[in-house]
């Protein structure tokens, strides 16, 4: 390949993990649930990428965190707010635009 | 817990610094770490943390990833730190030159303080000079990314006409009244250096006579040579530029070099009794020359605003 994948690949993945981790958190999750979560469905998460997101998102009030110490081990769970499920919608009509030019402009390089 | 887990997380909050969710953030990572080793090995043996800690990445990494929105400097000042720093350095070298040069110590309110030094300490002493620049515009630019205000920073705007200069045509009538002036100044600078003052009574070269007492000899003079240092230096930024800031400066810079010494009260500058009175006759000559200066620098602050107002006319609908 002529260019290394991977830069390409995380510059990618800077937007679609916010749209992914605002769709996942529709129920209350932590991180290692998330991760193992994504996991299952074959995507693959640095989880030194997710807590660090998680935290921003948090700041910006468009998910809600709150310590669980009940049990043996601290866990930090997270589940999306209104201003977080809002942002989701736009965010996620912005990338269905994006995918229907992308959509039109491989169909017109077909015809080439 | 493992040895190995406290000293990575240890390791974390040091790059982390001072901030006040670090606790936070180490109790999560914690908890992360703890929790994948149980999972993936069926028990929290050292040998499992150790295992998840290499995957969990390298420690000033992961504290780096928390900190991506913190910006010490923001990208777009950090073209600013070098260019303000030079600025800052150019006005700082000249003020160690004239430091070794006249052996005194000068403070300039309120960053410098230059001490008195003989040329070989003053070598060593740009770089610190150096140091001390970068670090100073870095900390203001910290101050103004901090902020996070909409706050616009002067940029020296030079129009380079580097095609115009590499051909040659324009500056071949300009290159030799440069040298000209090069070496007339060079030539005043060394009478200087020799005589102590550029006012001689006598043009003996075997006993130059100074026409001024020796304080008044040494402002004076200093005062001419600065003044013509000005006009040179403003001469030889014009080749590379046609901003019409340059003037505007330079009889800026000349004006402010004669209002001190004007400012300099000397009951008698005049080392001997002279039949004439010749004060009168240097004051009228440096109030025709701050005349000259102040006529320049108005029709050069004119140019400048008509400039302005024409780009903002020409950018109107």
């Amino acid at each position: 390949m002529a260019a290394d994948i991977s830069s390409f690949e995380t510059e990618m993945n800077r937007g679609f993990l916010q749209v992914l981790v605002l769709a996942i958190l529709e129920r209350e999750m932590y991180g290692y649930s998330i991760v193992k979560k994504l996991g299952e469905k074959k995507y693959s998460l640095e989880e030194n990428t997710l807590y660090p997101l998680l935290r921003r998102l948090e700041k910006k009030s468009l998910i809600k965190g709150k310590w669980d110490v009940s049990q043996d081990r601290p866990r930090k769970f997270y589940i999306i707010t209104k201003e977080g499920r809002e942002l989701r919608s736009e965010l996620l009509k912005i990338w269905r635009r994006q995918n229907e030019i992308l959509n039109h402009l491989i169909k017109e390089n077909r015809n080439v | 817990m493992s040895e190995r887990l406290k000293n990575y997380l240890e390791e974390i909050g040091h790059y982390l610094g001072i901030s006040r969710e670090k606790q936070e953030i180490l109790t999560e990572i914690k908890s992360h770490i703890l929790e994948k080793a149980e999972q993936e090995f069926g028990d929290i043996t050292d040998d499992a943390v150790e295992r998840i800690i290499d995957t969990y990445g390298n420690p000033r990494r992961v504290a780096e990833k928390y900190m991506d929105d913190s910006q010490i400097i923001a990208p777009a000042f950090k073209g600013y730190l070098l260019r303000y720093t030079m600025i800052l350095f150019a006005f700082h070298f000249v003020l160690i030159l004239l430091s070794a040069i006249f052996r005194v110590s000068m403070v300039v309110i309120p960053f410098f303080y230059i001490p008195k030094m003989d040329s070989f300490q003053a070598f060593f002493y740009l770089p610190m000079a150096f140091v001390f620049d970068l670090g100073l515009v870095g900390i203001i630019l910290y101050f103004v990314t901090q902020s996070r205000k909409e706050i616009n920073l002067p940029w020296p705007k030079l129009k380079v006409n580097w095609q115009k200069i590499m051909e040659g045509k324009q500056t071949k009538s300009k290159v030799i009244p440069l040298i000209l002036m090069l070496m007339g100044y060079t030539a005043l600078v060394w009478i200087y250096w020799r005589s102590g003052t550029l006012f001689f009574k006598t043009i003996d070269l075997q006993d130059p006579r100074s026409l001024l007492t020796p304080l008044a000899s040494q402002w004076y003079s200093l005062g001419l040579l600065a003044l013509l240092g000005i006009g040179v230096a403003a001469y030889v930024v014009r080749f590379f530029t046609a901003s019409e800031w340059v003037d505007l400066l330079r009889s800026a810079g000349q004006l402010v070099i004669l209002g001190i010494l004007f400012n300099r009260p000397m009951d008698d500058p005049f080392s001997e009794f002279v039949y004439i009175d010749l004060q009168i006759i240097a004051n009228i000559f440096i109030a025709i020359i701050a005349a000259v200066l102040a006529i320049d620098f108005l029709k050069s602050l004119i140019i400048l605003m008509k400039n302005s107002l024409m780009k903002k006319t020409s950018m109107e609908p």
